[in-house]
């Protein structure tokens, strides 16, 4: 697990950010007047009533208007931080503050074959590869499903992709599902793993990301799960997923505050259902959509840092994105684009930090993207630690004792310590001889074999047979109601 | 000979006291001194010079491995015959002259005393004269020169004509590195081989040496 901390005060690694205090005070009073004046639209009626109950303006039937008190109250109870276990109970996430984890991004259409070069529709058997992947990659802290399977029954996916996720990897899940019925039996299979409902409360190992149609748009689906999961204190994300110049202003001041007014009506909707629920929101803000292709680009600069910065000014964990490019190829647009993304994420200190390994804006995954990423992190998390000046560091009686004409290289403190320096795996550093003499590969070539290897070596610990038997069971049931 | 085997790991690990234990033991039971030499430490270094090409082992590491086998030569040095304390090979090294470089020599330097050759260090600056000098002192088997510098490169072909003109050149194996070097440029002034890295030049001085064993 990458340990990557930005802002570590001890240490006084490196951090960033772009918004002072007095800009996200605005940003915040904005979403505030946003709700109060505009308000939202919310397409599942509990949450109206909550709502209303708790002193919202209700008109039309479900345009909701929140008075700012029930946000700063809903920001008094919501916890700084989210706990992610293993799926054996370990406590191995806890997402909050400048603490940066990094996962795989889910549902990608098409896959960019390792073994063929080749783009085509994903399979199931591309979810299981990627899973057995990530279990083996140690800079990959949680698993998102990578891939769409093109074949399997599309009502039901989400069920084959939450058995994939339990089956082939022991690491934190964030599954997503298209209708609720699939967060219903996501959470079936989660307790079944987990020992049962209680269990799964207090070691949560799963959470699910919800987008929402917009800011101010609050689709059903988004809110039934809100309130289940909320329910039962269970983590997931809430995104509302408005793009500049389409559904929200092309600025991106303007972008955040409609978005962040629709988290904050999540946060407040969650903690009325249960205060104390814990909650996700954005950590990137100022989504647009390219107005020469259309596309929604996901290595976005404009579009990276503030949002963790708003995070932090609330006290709320994140949501992040990074590990992702534009790029139709594993190329040097993509590795450029997935370095700088996770780069930045990392020295704002966003939380979850997703789509690690997506290409082409989401429509395609690739694993040696993801292998690439996974040494990308390596290199920052070498970056993001502090450095120790000590008595002990200095080494001021070995500089003595070695003199100006001496050299360190067999020195016993040379022996003992150059281990904790860091040393790439993927990447290539022998002079060109040696380099020629390994075969003369292309990173991309590297990463290749890297995937092959560990698909070949790597064994993940897997289920007990009952377990994943009765996790298997919930697919069929799905299967036969479909 | 007892305890082959540790022996081998003791020095891919470089533990000099369980070094010397198991040589003393295996004098004390009356084994040759030369097959300790081969079968113990020389095929120990072989395996750590493998595990260097290979990235497995890291250069301190290979480095301490040659120490320890060092202290593990002097212990047997008195049990072994004139001819064979020195079957590995002579070598004379140093820097070219102009030139103050000398972390790969120094590498170079240590792995080929790890690789059991007995190597007299010119330091760095070295003249062609006192290159010819240092060969005929010692007779030595093997010359290794030095360069960082694409200025002070020709003085290696001015070292090799010097040496041709003393009438050395037939009796000795020369051969060059530093980073500016190339194979090519090794053809071009009359070299016998280019290392790349200091692994690979104690590689291409075991083949020079015909009693290497």
């Amino acid at each position: 697990m990458a340990k990557i901390c930005s802002n570590q005060q001890a240490l006084n690694s490196p951090y960033a950010r772009k918004l002072t205090e007095r800009q996200c005070e605005k940003l915040y009073w904005a979403c505030l007047e946003i709700l109060e004046r505009t308000g939202v639209h919310l397409y599942e009626q509990e949450a109206v009533d909550l709502l209303k109950k708790a002193g919202a303006h209700v008109t039309d039937g479900n345009r909701v208007r929140i008075p700012s008190g029930l946000v700063e109250k809903a920001l008094t109870t919501v916890p700084k931080t989210v706990t992610l276990c293993d799926q054996n109970g370990n406590r191995v996430i806890h997402g909050g503050g400048h603490q940066s984890y990094f996962g795989t991004g889910s549902d990608c259409l098409n896959i960019r074959d390792h073994r063929t070069g080749e783009r085509r529709l994903a399979v199931l058997k591309d979810i299981q590869e990627g899973m057995i992947l990530c279990d083996a990659l140690e800079n990959i802290d949680f698993v998102m499903c990578m891939f769409l399977p093109s074949d399997v029954h599309q009502e039901v996916l989400d069920r084959y992709e939450m058995e994939a996720m339990l089956n082939y990897t022991n690491k934190p899940v964030i599954y997503v599902t298209t209708e609720f019925s699939g967060c219903v039996d996501a959470i079936k299979m989660a307790e079944i793993v987990a020992g049962g409902e209680e269990s799964l409360v207090t070691h949560p190992f799963a959470g699910c990301y919800i987008n929402v149609t917009t800011g101010l748009r609050h689709n059903q689906e988004a809110l039934q799960k809100l309130l289940f999961l909320s329910g039962k204190g269970l983590p997931f994300t809430y995104i509302p997923s408005a793009q500049g110049g389409v559904t929200a202003p092309i600025t991106i001041a303007g972008t955040m505050a409609m978005n962040n007014a629709g988290a904050l009506t999540g946060l407040v909707i969650s903690q009325l259902k249960r205060e104390g629920a814990p909650f996700i929101m954005p950590g990137w803000g100022g989504n647009m959509l390219d107005m020469r292709t259309t596309i929604q680009p996901y290595a976005d600069p404009e579009k990276r840092g503030q949002a963790i910065d708003f995070a932090h000014f609330l006290g709320i964990p994140t949501f992040a994105l990074a590990g992702c490019s534009e790029s139709k190829l594993v190329d040097e647009q993509a590795a450029a684009e997935a370095a700088m993304t996770l780069f930045t994420d990392a020295i704002f200190g966003g939380n979850f930090v997703h789509d690690v390994g997506y290409l082409e804006s989401g429509l395609c995954g690739s694993l040696p993207q993801l292998v690439i990423c996974n040494e990308i992190l390596s290199w920052i998390e070498a970056f993001m630690k502090g450095v120790e000046i000590s008595d002990e560091t200095l080494c001021l009686d070995l500089i003595d004792e070695v003199g100006p004409d001496g050299q360190f290289l067999d020195c016993q403190h040379t022996l003992e310590n150059f281990r904790d320096r860091w040393y790439p795996n993927l990447f290539e550093r022998s002079n060109f001889d040696g380099w020629q003499s390994k075969g003369g590969k292309s990173l991309g070539e590297r990463a290749n074999e890297n995937v092959n290897q560990i698909l070949e070596d790597h064994k993940p610990e897997p289920l007990p047979k009952d377990v994943a038997k009765a996790v298997h069971d919930i697919v069929e049931q799905a299967e036969n109601t479909r | 000979m007892d305890k082959t085997q540790e022996l081998i790991d003791a020095v891919i690990k470089g533990e000099e006291d369980k070094i010397k234990l198991i040589i003393m033991e295996n004098l004390s039971a009356g084994t040759p001194a030369k097959e300790i030499m081969d079968q113990g430490l020389i095929a120990g270094m072989n395996i750590v010079g493998e595990k260097m090409e290979s990235e497995e082992m890291f250069i301190p590491e290979v480095l301490m491995s040659a120490k320890a086998m060092s202290s593990g030569v002097e212990l047997l040095k008195p049990h072994l015959t004139e001819d064979e304390a020195s079957a590995s090979g002579k070598m004379v090294i140093g820097t070219v002259q102009g030139d103050l470089h000398d972390i790969g020599k120094n590498l170079v330097k240590m792995l080929m005393e790890g690789a059991g050759f007995t190597v007299f260090d010119l330091g760095t600056d070295v003249s062609p004269e006192a290159f010819v000098e240092a060969i005929k002192k010692n007779d030595a088997d093997i010359l290794g020169m030095s360069a960082l510098l694409t200025t002070t490169m020709p003085k290696m072909e001015e070292t090799i004509k010097a040496i041709s003109e003393a009438g050395l050149r037939d009796k000795i194996k020369i051969l060059i590195g530093g980073a500016p070097v190339t194979d090519e440029f090794s053809d071009k002034i009359g070299a016998d081989g280019y290392g790349p890295d200091a692994g690979s030049a104690v590689r291409i001085a075991k083949n020079f040496a015909p009693d290497y064993s």
